[in-house]
């Protein structure tokens, strides 16, 4: 009973959380001028699908621009979880000179701002011929400093024992990593692959100066189409904004299927 | 269970992978296009402008390219604020392209220019801007060169509700000031709708700037001028309006909603709009904006009766360079001529109209109206189309335009009295000055 | 013998670290310390020369209201993680045990980390609308007759990013912790019950300092993540009303891609990073006093 009842206050906490994203589904099948009506409705007195259609046929259609994103989100989060993990390994498990030293630095690395790199990446990367296509954005997002912070944190966590067992066996540090860590580490690299993935999905700055032609651009860039000149085109940007959080969220499940496998097989090992 | 996430997985990686071959295909194959298209000797231009495409642009592009087969020029648009200029600037510094851009304001010309991005088109010597543009242009040189051609005039004024106006047995102003405003206001506003406003971006400039422009924002002993008192009396009758006869939006309800000024005056909430020409282009829109009312329009009000040295917010905008490193100068020329000289038509339904005295005004006019002519007061419509009141442009930088309107700000939710703005505003200026 | 094993170790350990530490050194420190040195600079972008003016640009910061006002409301807008993170313990803890549908409710406080900017904007605004937004009707309605002005006053408008920062981050924090949770092993949790342990002495003496390198994670990562955010800010207020709510990396954005000051943005920078440098130093330092490892 009591359970029943504390299931339904978060619901209702639950639902404060998705207001947005309701907000974002409702306006996307109003009118114009209901954007802004007081009080608010959720559903228009005047449903329209046009603007979703606009998303998926047409001239101004975002498939292209999912395409894009999808390729820059996947490829970097693969390779930053991967190179992380690698990282993060070596930071927790590995004794060795210096290395408390140099973790400092990156915790520094990590507080950098980033408007303040823009311009010298900028610099750079027109220099070596990357500018104005998608490795600008790829090349850089495989390198994280949060995901090193993430995982060595959990691999911190794992009991000594067990990897001094296998180096007794003769086994090297790498294949410790790849047949023992890795696979415990399934809910930490799932946790940090989708949110990963999310700051590339949503990374806009990035994707506005390096990426030029309009063939390369990503969801994030083309929500500004809806950008008009005195005025915003909300009902459009809110029909490609939902369609854009269906990746995001197909990751989130999937992520959780990792994380919850993960769990349940290190349970029973207990 | 195990194996839907992991086909799931797979499927996106195969999407990403085919995706990869599918964007490198069309990255290889427009360069294997385009150097074949360099050997029939078609030149391939790019224009950034900031204007949506289909606002005009796009169809001004695809007539261009059908008169000329041998010069084909690509519409890029790039939305014009901070981020928008950024990716801008940085493309011209990469030398990629951009052949021909649009330039909105003059400190942003000015930039370019020192960066080198902006071709010197005095070595073209086959059109005189001067000539074409009228005195206006002059404000656009830098250094007495023209490194950008000015092609639009600005016009702004206040848009009137003529059904109200009627209504309510008032005439249509030809010569006014913030007190004919008020009255005006007063007389207009109901529960539903506003008296009056300013669209905001502009809130902060078109009174105040119309004195300064001619006392000038720097006094002669080299301190600010933003001070001045006809400032003070111009602040002072804004916050009447807003919180004493309460016939304007307070500023709190305009930011905190995000109050699309346009479509509160063509949804009759709005009375009077101090704003410009751009509103043609949501003024015609029928679809989005219906309305059955009539619209007149007046000059923009000045600030006191025995004021005579009021300037009006206007000039020539638009101003279009050339890229410094473009290798296509000539074809870019070319192109710019013809645009500014009619090729711009298809933007006048927005509300852009060629500066240019060899553009044909009376097209621009009636695309202007489209088939709306009996939802205007045209008599009016053409006082303001041609009239030759005094213009002036803006030429305060961003910096200081910033500060002045946060300070204003401030006043105007009476988070702080009116003296302690002015002498904030002047202190900060001074600042700004003493650095420069 | 031994001296071998440390070589080999030494060896093993850089190769590890590496391939992300030239990433990041590439894309990350290089371009950082570039723009460091542009603070002595008066550089302007996009021209082509600079000046060297020593440290005139930090001078002028000392002295720069907006930057006092800047980091006033940064500080403000911090207040918003811990208070994030205590939440985000206790809505776990219920989410872990006392629920049913537990995965939905999971990926509903996970859903605001990846809604689209724009669309949070919107509806925090219309929430905190002063004159119709509900937040005021209620208050209003209890009684009280002159709610704040919220985002249209320069005394709360700060606040109101706090209460949106807090909700914003809940998801990201519950994940972590709910991860966490899982990890403490059910049977001291059963073997604390057994004992007779009340819930709350439970939570606070078991739970609480089991998790604690979670929470050190989330505070440490909260901060330095939080003290970055731009863009919230742009899209509600854009530092409105006044300077109200303009914070460090705002002001660091306009300095630089407004007014295209590079040198004076990245003398702001480097004070940016300092302060979250210290921070997190002291953080970091303090652990030792909380910070259970097992």
């Amino acid at each position: 009973m009591r359970k029943l009842l504390t299931t339904i206050m978060m619901f209702i906490f639950a639902f404060v959380m998705i207001y947005p994203f309701l907000w974002m589904i409702s306006t996307s099948f109003k009118q114009p001028f209901e954007v802004f009506e007081y009080p608010f409705q959720w559903i228009s007195d005047q449903p329209t699908i046009k603007y979703h259609e606009n998303v998926w046929t047409g001239p101004a259609s975002f498939v292209n621009y999912y395409l894009n994103s999808l390729k820059i989100s996947i490829i970097s989060t693969i390779g930053a979880v991967f190179f992380a993990a690698v990282a993060a390994y070596g930071f927790s498990r590995i004794e060795f000179k210096g290395r408390d030293t140099m973790f400092v630095v990156y915790l520094v690395a990590m507080m950098i701002p980033n408007q303040i790199i823009f311009v010298p990446k900028f610099i750079m990367f027109n220099a070596i011929g990357i500018y104005n296509t998608h490795m600008a954005l790829i090349l850089p997002g495989l390198f994280t400093v949060l995901g090193v912070f993430m995982l060595r944190q959990f691999f911190i966590a794992v009991p000594k024992d067990i990897s001094e067992s296998a180096m007794l066996d003769g086994a090297g540090h790498f294949g410790i990593f790849l047949r023992m860590m890795l696979p415990m580490a399934k809910p930490s690299l799932a946790t940090f692959a989708i949110i990963d993935f999310s700051w590339h999905w949503n990374d806009f700055e990035n994707a506005l100066i390096f990426l030029l032609d309009k063939e390369l651009y990503t969801v994030s860039l083309g929500l500004q189409n809806f950008v008009l000149e005195n005025t915003v085109d909300y009902n459009g940007m809110m029909a490609a904004a939902t369609a854009g959080m269906i990746p995001m969220i197909i990751v989130f499940l999937i992520g959780q299927k990792f994380i919850v496998e993960g769990l349940a097989s290190s349970a029973v090992k207990g | 269970m195990k194996k839907t996430g992991i086909v799931l997985a797979l499927v996106l990686i195969a999407v990403s992978v085919l995706s990869a071959c599918s964007s490198n295909g069309k990255e290889s194959g427009g360069q294997a296009e385009s150097s074949a298209e360099a050997s029939k000797d078609v030149v391939n231009l790019t224009f950034w402008g900031g204007v949506p495409p289909e606002a005009g642009p796009q169809e001004i592009v695809d007539n261009w390219n059908k008169e000329n087969p041998d010069i084909q020029v690509t519409y890029v648009r790039y939305v014009n604020d901070d981020s928008g200029n950024l990716k801008l600037d940085t493309a011209l510094i990469a030398g990629q392209n951009v052949d021909i851009f649009a330039n909105y304001t003059k400190p942003l010309l000015t930039k370019r220019v020192s960066s080198g991005a902006a071709l010197d088109l005095s070595q073209f010597t086959d059109y005189n801007i001067d000539d074409k543009m009228g005195p206006s242009a002059k404000e656009w040189a830098v250094d007495g060169k023209y490194y950008a051609m000015p092609t639009k005039r600005n016009m702004h004024f206040v848009w009137m509700n003529k059904d109200a106006l009627d209504e309510a047995g008032l005439p249509v102003p030809t010569d006014w000031t913030l007190a004919d405003v008020e009255k005006y206001a007063k007389a207009l506003q109901t529960d539903t709708r506003w008296g009056y406003t300013t669209f905001p971006f502009w809130r902060d400039i078109v009174p105040f700037d119309g004195s300064l422009a001619v006392q000038g924002y720097v006094k002669e002993d080299g301190t600010s001028n933003l001070g001045a008192p006809i400032v003070e009396k111009a602040l002072q009758a804004h916050y009447d309006m807003m919180h004493t006869s309460k016939v304007s939006p307070p500023i709190s309800l305009i930011e905190t909603t995000k109050m699309n000024v346009i479509a509160e005056f063509l949804g009759n909430k709005l009375a009077l709009l101090n704003a410009g020409e751009w509103m043609f282009r949501d003024a015609n829109n029928l679809t989005d904006y219906p309305r059955d009312f009539k619209v007149a329009f007046a000059p923009l009000p000045r600030i006191t009766q025995e004021q005579d040295d009021f300037r009006y917010l206007g000039g020539l905008g638009d101003a279009i360079a050339i890229n410094a490193k473009s290798e296509y100068k000539e074809e870019a020329w070319a192109f710019l001529k013809w645009y500014a000289d009619g090729g711009m038509l298809p933007q006048a339904s927005g509300g852009r109209i060629p500066a240019s005295k060899d553009a044909d005004q009376d097209k621009a006019v009636e695309l202007l109206l489209g088939d709306l002519e009996d939802k205007y007061d045209v008599e009016s419509l053409k006082r303001i189309l041609n009239n030759d009141l005094p213009t002036f442009q803006v030429t305060l930088p961003q910096e200081v335009i910033d500060l002045r309107r946060e300070e204003f700000d401030k006043y105007y939710i009476k988070a702080q009295s009116l003296e302690d703005t002015i002498n904030n505003v002047a202190k900060r200026h001074n600042d700004y000055l003493k650095r420069k | 013998m031994k001296l071998n094993w440390m070589r080999k170790q030494q060896l093993t350990g850089y190769l590890f670290i590496a391939p992300n530490m030239v990433g990041v050194s590439l894309f990350i420190i290089i371009p950082a310390l570039f723009s460091f040195f542009l603070a002595f600079t008066n550089w302007e972008f996009p021209l082509l020369k600079a000046d060297f003016v020593g440290l005139s640009n930090f001078k002028r910061l000392i002295q720069d209201e907006v930057f006092y006002t800047s980091l006033k409301n940064t500080l403000i807008f911090l207040g918003s993680v811990p208070v994030s993170v205590g939440l985000g313990f206790l809505t776990a803890l219920i989410l872990n045990k006392s629920v049913y549908f537990k995965n939905a409710l999971r990926t509903m406080f996970f859903l605001p980390y990846i809604t689209t900017g724009v669309a949070i904007a919107f509806v925090w605004m219309l929430i905190f609308q002063p004159e119709n937004g509900p937040i005021n009707s209620i208050l209003r309605s209890l009684g009280i007759d002159h709610p704040p002005g919220w985002l249209s006053s320069t005394s709360s408008a700060i606040f109101v990013f706090d209460i949106i920062w807090v909700w914003f981050l809940l998801g990201y924090n519950v994940i972590i912790y709910l991860a966490a949770l899982q990890e403490v092993s059910s049977e001291l949790l059963e073997a604390s019950r057994i004992d007779g342990a009340r819930k709350l002495h439970t939570i606070r003496f078991v739970i609480w300092p089991l998790v604690s390198p979670t929470t050190l994670f989330l505070l440490m990562t909260g901060f330095i993540v939080s003290i970055k955010q731009m863009g919230i800010f742009q899209a509600i207020t854009d530092g409105g009303p006044g300077n109200s709510t303009t914070v460090l990396s705002l002001f660091i954005y306009k300095t630089a891609f407004r007014y295209y000051d590079m040198g004076y943005a990245s003398a702001i920078s480097v004070f940016l990073l300092l302060i979250i440098i210290a921070i997190t130093a002291i953080q970091w330092i303090a652990q030792k006093k909380w910070v259970h490892y097992s």
